[in-house]
């Protein structure tokens, strides 16, 4: 019989059945698990076992019956050896991890990101689309340039059907606008006069841009951002390694999605974080 | 008489028996600043050392629910004492009762660990004998008797602050390690680290932890963990305090190893969840209920109950 979801276990082995060039660097996978997996909710995560090599947290960017979406950049040996894997090789999966976005209703929903960090915006995208008035639905992204856009295609093609609006833009200007994503999210929020709600995820520096940029305007009634650019050993709370100061909390458990309101005591956001050794790094 | 849950280690004092135990939630100040206010009467860091690792390879530790445990192959990963200081002076000021669990590959190192720390007024250091995860130190000092006194007696004769020895089950004679601890000087013996153990995926076809081998906590234990505690104080009795770990779950569990000769408990496997405050605000309940029914006024009442 197949179980009805992933429990917090040891890794469950499942097969690569689509593997694809997303962008620079980065492998678009599907996987296809012994269990269901519609239950994973956007922001939500795994982690991710290349048998032999190592484990990683990783972001959900797509869920259909039995078969999850992932997308992977290099990163470090983990992400490259699961590069070298094809469809019919085996990885682990466990999951499913931490705190989902919970986004409210009336509200403009406003996504930004970069980088790995477009994952579970993929799939927030994906679930708005369904629930939501398509005129709210604002997606930003940024890379250094066009082919380092992630799911560039995938967002375009639901821009051009009219489903989100899609405002990218790249450092050196090869595609959209030239500049950081916070610049077409400032426009955006001094023409607005109606209440928005930030969803943002990527490189903590990113986020902290984005979190101070989002504070000025009174119209942002919350912000909801995944802290998962982190260190993670355990992913289900026992190990402490991605705890946050002064709070305490734990970003796989009591993240990684934090709201406004915490994520202002979170003295260490944007400032440092913890390596695998416990030692602080400046961010 | 008024019921109170104090609980006396030698000449350590904490508001209750229930403290963290060494490698759960014990990376940050923040985190264990967290676990004490969540009503835990002391807390215990993870495991610090000379220098810095990283640690084994992921994955170092995932659950396995058929037996509500924990496999991990951590390795003793941290900062380096020199380092951890730091998170260590934070807890002091927050007057978080800390207990820094050290360890070394050889006397050599447990001593410079001990002398770059014994200034702070920590409650006690516990002397971690029994990591499985590690080649050198870890259950190679542990497993062997003259090593465990000589290394012992070396620490007590540079501190006065509280010395616990945490024991390794995974030895033919607990008894024979521990007499070695206790003669070398040591406050109180800590029982039991994790069991040896391993977990091979059969469809990978190769073991799961990063480092192949690792150690088991959780429920699993418990009654390894009772059996030791029972062993320990049906040969000491009252001449050295016990700490009894492994494997609670409930507050039951808490009585069980009071019963068999603790004198207070570690808890770590199981305060592993999202919601740990609720665990111990669980264990609390279940501790005064049980001290309520049974009349005990004091948690040194039921320590050794089960061998009248």
């Amino acid at each position: 019989m197949t179980k009805q979801t992933l429990p917090n276990d040891k890794p469950i082995m499942g097969v690569i059945v689509e593997k694809w060039l997303e962008c620079f660097e980065t492998y678009g996978f599907k996987i296809e698990l012994p269990v269901k997996v519609q239950s994973a909710k956007p922001g939500q995560f795994i982690m991710l076992w290349v048998p032999g090599v190592d484990e990683f947290p990783l972001g959900i960017a797509g869920l259909k019956n039995s078969i999850l979406e992932v997308g992977i950049a290099k990163m470090g040996p983990g992400t490259e050896a699961m590069h070298n894997k094809e469809v019919g090789d085996l990885v682990g999966i466990r999951g499913f991890y931490g705190k989902p976005f919970v986004p409210p209703e009336d509200v403009n929903h406003l996504l930004i990101g970069g980088g790995f960090g477009m994952t579970p915006l993929k799939l927030l995208t994906k679930t708005l689309m369904n629930n939501e008035n398509k005129q709210n639905i604002h997606v930003f992204e940024g890379a250094r340039s066009k082919d380092r856009l992630m799911y560039l295609k995938w967002f375009r093609d639901f821009h051009n059907q009219g489903k989100i609006n899609f405002h990218a833009c790249t450092d050196d200007g090869s595609y959209g606008y030239q500049g950081f994503p916070t610049a077409d999210l400032e426009i955006f929020l001094q023409e607005s006069e109606t209440p928005s709600v930030i969803y943002a995820a990527g490189p903590e520096k990113m986020l902290k841009a984005i979190f101070d940029l989002g504070k000025k305007y009174d119209d942002v009634i919350d912000m909801q951002m995944s802290l998962a650019d982190r260190y993670m050993r355990c992913g289900f709370g026992a190990c402490s390694s991605c705890t946050v100061d002064p709070t305490g909390w734990r970003i796989c458990v009591d993240g990684p999605i934090f709201s406004t309101e915490k994520l202002e005591k979170i003295s260490d956001f944007g400032v440092y974080k913890r390596l695998e050794t416990g030692e602080k790094k400046r961010i | 008489m008024i019921m109170s849950l104090t609980t006396k280690i030698g000449d350590v004092t904490t508001r209750n028996p229930m403290i963290l135990a060494s490698g759960v939630l014990g990376t940050t100040y923040s985190i264990l600043n967290r676990m004490y206010e969540a009503g835990l009467g002391a807390v215990i860091t993870k495991s610090i050392g000379v220098k810095s690792r990283n640690g084994h390879p992921n994955p170092s530790v995932f659950a396995l629910n058929e037996i509500r445990s924990v496999i991990n192959s951590v390795g003793l990963a941290n900062p380096g004492y020199q380092i951890f200081r730091e998170d260590i002076e934070i807890l002091l000021k927050n007057s978080t009762p800390t207990i820094v669990s050290i360890f070394g590959e050889n006397k050599e190192e447990f001593q410079e660990v001990l002398e770059g720390l014994k200034d702070l007024p920590v409650l006690a250091f516990e002397l971690n004998f029994s990591c499985p995860n590690t080649e050198k130190g870890g259950t190679q000092i542990g497993t062997d008797p003259d090593l465990v006194y000589e290394i012992v007696k070396d620490l007590r004769e540079k501190t006065s602050t509280s010395l616990w020895v945490k024991l390794t089950p995974n030895v033919s004679d607990i008894i024979e390690i521990a007499a070695a601890a206790v003669k070398g000087g040591c406050d109180a013996l800590v029982a039991i680290n994790t069991l040896k153990a391993m977990v091979i995926d059969i469809h990978a076809k190769q073991p799961i932890l990063g480092y192949k081998k690792g150690g088991l906590s959780g429920a699993a234990i418990k009654p390894v963990g009772i059996r030791y505690v029972y062993d320990l104080y049906e040969h000491f009795g009252n001449k050295i305090p016990l700490i009894g770990v492994g494997g609670i779950f409930r507050g039951e569990d808490i009585i069980e190893y009071l019963l068999a000769g603790a004198s207070a408990v570690e808890i770590g496997t199981s305060l592993g969840v999202a919601y740990p405050e609720n665990m111990v605000r669980f264990f609390q309940t279940k501790i005064k209920k049980y001290m309520k029914e049974q009349q005990y006024d004091s948690i040194s009442e039921i320590t050794g109950r089960a061998h009248k």
